[in-house]
């Protein structure tokens, strides 16, 4: 068999058995899979970090969903980190007396964190980015995971309110699915990252392991490897509900998956000695999974170029005048490929009882996404390839 | 600390022998329309074939006259058309799905000699001036057949006369494309023949062009 077709035909191959891995872990814990773990009386001292950088739109409303939070105050230490805002949002933070706030000046979200982690008393840290907003049940939702000692982070469900902005609906098809995901991912102990709106920590395991990387693009992700390096859990709570504000236009969005994929793709470079047995799932499955969906995105990049320029004349003559007649062999494995993203993507917004997604927009963001992963990988290889740097 | 962390070997061998089913149907109906479309077009081939004799018959009844020239004309035009679209039909079975079906090829090639002939008939009796042009290719060692296809295309859809346009493959064992072989004297491929004059070896579509401007 020739190269393209047999590309043509591994990458169809693997996509299927991608999807048909998730569909088989939710099938397993299906049953369980909206349950959190019974509830807790275990009320411990939680400290509540958050980095501010010109966040001043959004700190307030943030701040107040922390003090509206259905736990003791007297077990809330608030810190508010700014680093080195050039607006009010340091007065902001100041202008609340439960709140400790501090001052630094500019170096980046990792170490803005870590500036708080070390002044932070509680037994427990989270870590919250300044634009999400908390449901007053959080913490008690989160708790119970922390009976199992093994369990050293807790991720919640990060969430798009509805949104009439297109591009805001299709975020929100998106967050949903990589929390389905996640949720997924966490039953055979692989979630790799603790999302920056809102995670909760032990704190000894700072101690552990150190604190945030603070040279890193992805620092929640690369903390969040590191946690799974040294074989402890991390979570995935589904009923515990953070809001956060996704990019609202086109080009801040390109720019934070560019710096998604750029962050994540070093980590798991720097993190590929994990790929062995002894870290389970995680380091047989998940960890080789990123690099072979990287590969074989730009493997179909290469063969619709490939397609493009070597497609003889019959075949376009029959493509434009004859329709209906080009149903060949990879086009029926390709329908199946994209009947069974359908059905994962039905499946994750399915999953969420509470979420009402029109299925025009679940349709869009599986086509549109496709565009969206070509925008942001091509971007992300030029940077890389100029070795551009990245600020906050 | 985990002390062993698990894989989950049965979901990973459930969902490849899942995977795998998936993927040989898939393959399974493809081969299916593939071969369906083998079958719709042989009898395009044969519907055409009757066609042909029906014009045949026509000419033999009516001699030399040109009473029936716009009738002859416009039948022909129409068969020509769907013989052109069944060679590309062809080409793309064979060449895209790897399907081919050797008796039907020189089915097509006896319609497609049928057609040609007429065709010339046709010009003598009714005066019509149309260019025949046969492009001679090989799927075997002939490195540029596919990209001379796609030019005498291009040079028949830029031409300002109208062409009528065959393909032979002078490699399969045609009784016909050999017989066509011989007498333009084809020794290799691609080769064009326009207006009974031959052109050997590989020509752009305005060299094609010009030589379809200057046919006699």
């Amino acid at each position: 068999m020739e190269l393209v077709p047999f590309l043509n035909y591994a990458i169809a191959f693997f996509s299927l058995f991608v999807v048909n891995v998730f569909i088989l872990i939710y099938l397993k814990h299906r049953n369980v899979y909206l349950k959190t773990p019974k509830k807790t009386d275990w009320k411990p001292k939680i400290s509540v970090v958050i980095p501010v950088y010109n966040e001043s739109a959004y700190l307030k409303k943030s701040l107040d969903s922390i003090l509206s939070l259905d736990y003791p105050k007297d077990k809330l230490e608030i810190i508010v980190v700014d680093d080195g805002s050039t607006d009010k949002s340091y007065d902001i933070a100041k202008s609340f007396k439960q709140i400790k706030a501090f001052r630094k000046p500019n170096g980046g979200k990792g170490a803005a964190l870590n500036h708080g982690i070390k002044k932070a008393t509680g037994e427990l840290i989270a870590t919250m980015d300044a634009d999400s907003y908390l449901a007053r049940n959080i913490i008690a939702e989160l708790l119970p995971f922390f009976d199992d000692p093994e369990v050293m982070a807790v991720t919640p469900a990060v969430k798009i309110r509805e949104s009439k902005s297109w591009l805001k609906q299709l975020q929100r098809v998106e967050y949903l699915m990589i929390l389905f995901s996640r949720k997924l991912l966490s039953f055979i102990d692989s979630v790799p990252v603790t999302p920056g709106p809102f995670s909760i920590f032990r704190a000894k395991i700072f101690d552990e392991i150190g604190l945030f990387d603070e040279h890193n693009l992805v620092e929640d992700q690369e903390i969040a490897l590191r946690i799974q390096a040294h074989h402890y859990k991390i979570k995935s709570s589904m009923t515990a509900e953070v809001y956060t504000e996704p990019p609202d236009n086109l080009k801040d969005l390109l720019r934070q998956r560019v710096r998604w994929q750029r962050g994540g793709i070093r980590n798991y470079w720097k993190y590929r000695y994990l790929i062995k047995p002894e870290y389970g799932d995680f380091g047989m499955y998940f960890v080789p999974l990123n690099f072979a969906t990287l590969t074989a995105f730009f493997l179909i990049l290469g063969i619709m170029v490939h397609s493009f320029v070597t497609t003889p004349y019959y075949v376009q003559y029959i493509w434009t005048d004859v329709l209906g007649f080009n149903i060949g062999l990879f086009t029926f494995v390709g329908a199946f490929v994209i009947l069974t993203s359908i059905i994962f993507t039905y499946l994750s917004v399915k999953s969420f009882r509470d979420e009402k997604v029109p299925l025009r927009y679940m349709l869009t963001f599986i086509f549109f996404y496709w565009y969206l992963m070509i925008g942001y990988n091509l971007l992300f290889l030029f940077q890389e390839i100029k070795r551009e740097g990245y600020s906050w | 600390m985990v002390t062993q962390r698990k894989i989950s070997i049965p979901i990973y061998a459930t969902a490849f022998i899942i995977s795998l089913i998936i993927f040989v149907s898939g393959i399974f109906v493809g081969r299916l329309i593939t071969t369906s479309g083998l079958e719709d077009l042989s009898q395009d081939v044969s519907d055409v074939s009757q066609r042909v004799a029906s014009v045949q018959i026509l000419l033999l009844m009516e001699g030399n006259s040109s009473a029936f020239c716009p009738v002859y004309s416009s039948e022909l035009d129409s068969i020509d058309e769907n013989v052109e679209v069944m060679g590309y039909k062809l080409s793309y079975l064979e060449n895209e799905q790897q399907v081919s079906d050797p008796e039907l090829k020189k089915q097509y090639f006896v319609l497609q000699a049928e057609s040609y002939l007429l065709s010339k008939k046709i010009n003598q009796v009714c005066g019509d001036d149309a260019v025949l042009l046969i492009n001679f290719y090989s799927n075997e060692d002939c490195d540029d057949c596919v990209q001379q296809g796609a030019e005498v295309l291009q040079a028949r859809d830029e031409s300002d006369r109208k062409v009528k346009l065959y393909s032979f493959d002078g490699g399969i064992g045609s009784p016909i494309a050999d017989a066509f072989k011989k007498q333009y004297k084809i020794s290799r491929y691609p080769s064009l023949v326009i207006n009974e004059k031959t052109y050997p070896g590989y020509r752009t579509s305005d060299q094609i062009k010009a030589i379809i401007e200057e046919a006699q």
